[in-house]
């Protein structure tokens, strides 16, 4: 069984309930686009499945592997990389090492390689440089590579943690929001972009309050409204939706 | 700087302080083992604070355990160099078990969690008669490797040179590396360096543990050195000099460590010799130490908020430019 499999995963703050019963499956190499209004509980379902917060109840499995009680560096180790909504930034470190941060996961070389400058240590930094040189690439950040990472306007920053991402070579991709905050010409490069992730096979999940946008790229989408489901399709067939238009789409302004 | 001229800044650094204990009269001397003592445990404090984020006042706490470590072993008959080999060791491995609920403070609380830690640490020690209680420990023998003696101030200083450097060459490699971006990144989003895989408080739990074993070597020669340790060698006063000396020479900088420990270790010299003049009263010198730090801690943080290395690489950069 490959792809991401989530079974009936609930998550609750005190009384409110953020993610109720929502099972969804991601194939292998797809693109799923997740919408919802605001509190739909996007940005919490993707917590969940990256292990920043614990699943009350309810199974993840990614690949066959039941994922749901690993801490997130483990998730992370299995190829989970999360984008969040927020920006989260390495502070004091400029753009190209925020980026080589990315590449902790495919990478060994500990304390002791490094302390002795082993070959192991070695062997890692090329590896490291070559994979933050590629996805700066891709992202079009690397004339930045040398900027302190705080001083980047908020759009790159935001470009810069997809770079992050992509450099963990990740198995599954979690976006949220990643084109919020973007202006028009960064946008198109940004669709640009993961148009040619989905080609490469990388399975993708992107929350976005831009239906249209998610319509472009997605192969299914998901609709969440209060924690849960509502509906699930192709993008035509969301659109078509009566509940979605009800619940979502009618009270968008 | 480009590489070539910080090549031969190190090389001229290298040289004059390998040259000087051939100069300094006796009681120079001793300052400079003091001074390369503590900045061995600072450079250890910088990699802590500066690099991964993590504050620690009770630093001279590992300090003992390897002053400790290495007299016990020594008046126990075991050779020197296995005492002086333990001592890193044994304040590591403090500081591995120390650090587990420590390690989950942040902030104020885990500053002051340390320095309760110490004053603990300290109060065992002045009721164990194992350790010597409030006496201490005394006639701790000589460093010695095989027929090899270490009996003159001068050997002390060229040990302490040579741990020094071994110190400053194991962090400067860890920082540019691997494990060294992942210690700075959870120092500023431990979210987001867990979604980059790195396992955050197995990390703060090795570089604290690093940080301890510099101070444990430290702590190791320096009972060598004296030939005694009691629990009134390490004060907290010891604590609060080492984080003013990282914070004054600048966080996130080796030589800032080295140049903030030099900076402060000379200055509280120099009071303490007028304080010790006939006639001036037993305490002016601690109180001294305190009042400079308290000064010199206030004028970096309104003057130079980053402290005096970064300051002075900045104002280069301008100058170039
Ligand atoms: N840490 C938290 N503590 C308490 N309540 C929370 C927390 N995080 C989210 N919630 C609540 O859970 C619900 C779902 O929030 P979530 O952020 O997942 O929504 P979202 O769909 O991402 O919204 P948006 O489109 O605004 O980003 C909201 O009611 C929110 O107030
Ligand atoms: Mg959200």
């Amino acid at each position: 069984m490959s792809g991401l499999e989530v079974s009936a995963v609930a998550k609750h703050f005190g009384g409110v309930y953020a993610v109720r019963d929502v099972s969804l499956s991601v194939a292998d190499g797809e693109l799923r686009g997740i919408i919802g209004p605001n509190g739909a509980g996007k940005s919490t379902l993707f917590n969940v499945i990256s292990g920043h917060l614990a699943a009350d109840e309810g199974a993840i499995s990614l690949d066959g592997r039941r994922i749901e009680r690993l801490p997130p560096h483990q998730r992370a180790g299995l190829g989970v990389s999360i984008v969040f909504q927020a920006a989260r930034i390495f502070r004091g470190m400029t753009v190209g090492e925020n980026v080589m941060v990315g590449a902790h996961r495919t990478t060994s070389a500990g304390f002791t390689a490094a302390a002795l400058r082993l070959p192991a240590h070695r062997r890692d930094e090329r590896r490291i440089a070559a994979a933050a040189h590629a996805a700066l690439e891709m992202t079009g950040l690397s004339e930045f590579a040398d900027r302190d990472a705080g001083t980047l306007p908020h759009g790159l920053q935001r470009s810069m943690q997809l770079a992050r991402a992509l450099c963990a070579e990740p198995s599954l991709l979690l976006l949220d929001e990643p084109a919020s905050g973007l202006r028009a010409a960064e946008r198109e490069d940004l669709i640009e972009l993961l148009r040619k992730l989905r080609d490469t096979g990388l399975t993708i999940m992107l929350v976005e309050h831009d239906v249209a946008l998610v319509g472009r790229l997605a192969d299914r989408i998901t609709v969440l409204d209060l924690g849960a489901v509502i509906a699930e399709g192709t993008p035509g067939q969301i659109r078509d939706h009566p509940q979605v238009i009800a619940a979502y789409l009618g009270a968008a302004p | 700087m480009s590489r070539v001229t910080r090549r031969i800044a190190l090389g001229i650094g290298a040289a004059v302080t390998l040259a000087l204990p051939l100069v300094l009269d006796s009681g120079q001397l001793s300052i400079y083992i003091l001074l390369g003592l503590t900045a061995i445990v600072t450079v250890g404090l910088s990699m802590l604070m500066g690099y991964a984020g993590q504050v620690s006042l009770g630093q001279a706490a590992f300090y003992g355990i390897g002053a400790y470590t290495a007299g016990l072993l020594a008046l126990h008959g075991w050779p020197p160099l296995i005492g002086l080999v333990a001592a890193p060791l044994a304040a590591a491995l403090a500081a591995l078990v120390l650090g587990v609920p420590l390690l989950r403070l942040r902030g104020h609380h885990l500053a002051f969690a340390t320095l309760a830690m110490q004053l603990i640490l300290l109060s065992i020690a002045d009721n164990q008669a194992w350790m010597g209680g409030s006496i201490g420990l005394q006639g701790i023998p000589q460093l010695s490797l095989g027929s090899l003696e270490f009996d003159t101030d001068m050997s002390y200083a060229y040990v302490t040179w040579i741990a020094l450097a071994g110190v400053v060459l194991t962090a400067r490699n860890v920082i540019q590396s691997r494990p060294g971006r992942a210690l700075r990144a959870l120092a500023t989003s431990e979210v987001a360096a867990e979604s980059a895989g790195i396992p955050v408080g197995r990390y703060k739990l090795t570089v604290f543990a690093l940080s301890a074993g510099f101070a444990g070597l430290a702590g190791g020669i320096y009972a060598f050195y004296l030939g005694y340790v009691s629990p009134g060698s390490f004060p907290i006063l010891l604590s609060v000099g080492y984080v003013v000396m990282v914070v004054v020479g600048g966080l996130g900088t080796i030589w800032g460590a080295l140049a903030g420990t030099a900076a402060v270790t000379l200055l509280v010299q120099l009071l303490n010799q007028l304080g010790t003049r006939d006639g001036v009263p037993g305490w002016l010198p601690s109180v001294l130490s305190y009042a400079v730090y308290a000064v010199l801690l206030i004028a970096v943080v309104l003057y130079l908020p980053r402290g005096i290395v970064p300051a002075l690489v900045s104002l280069r950069r301008r100058a170039d430019s």
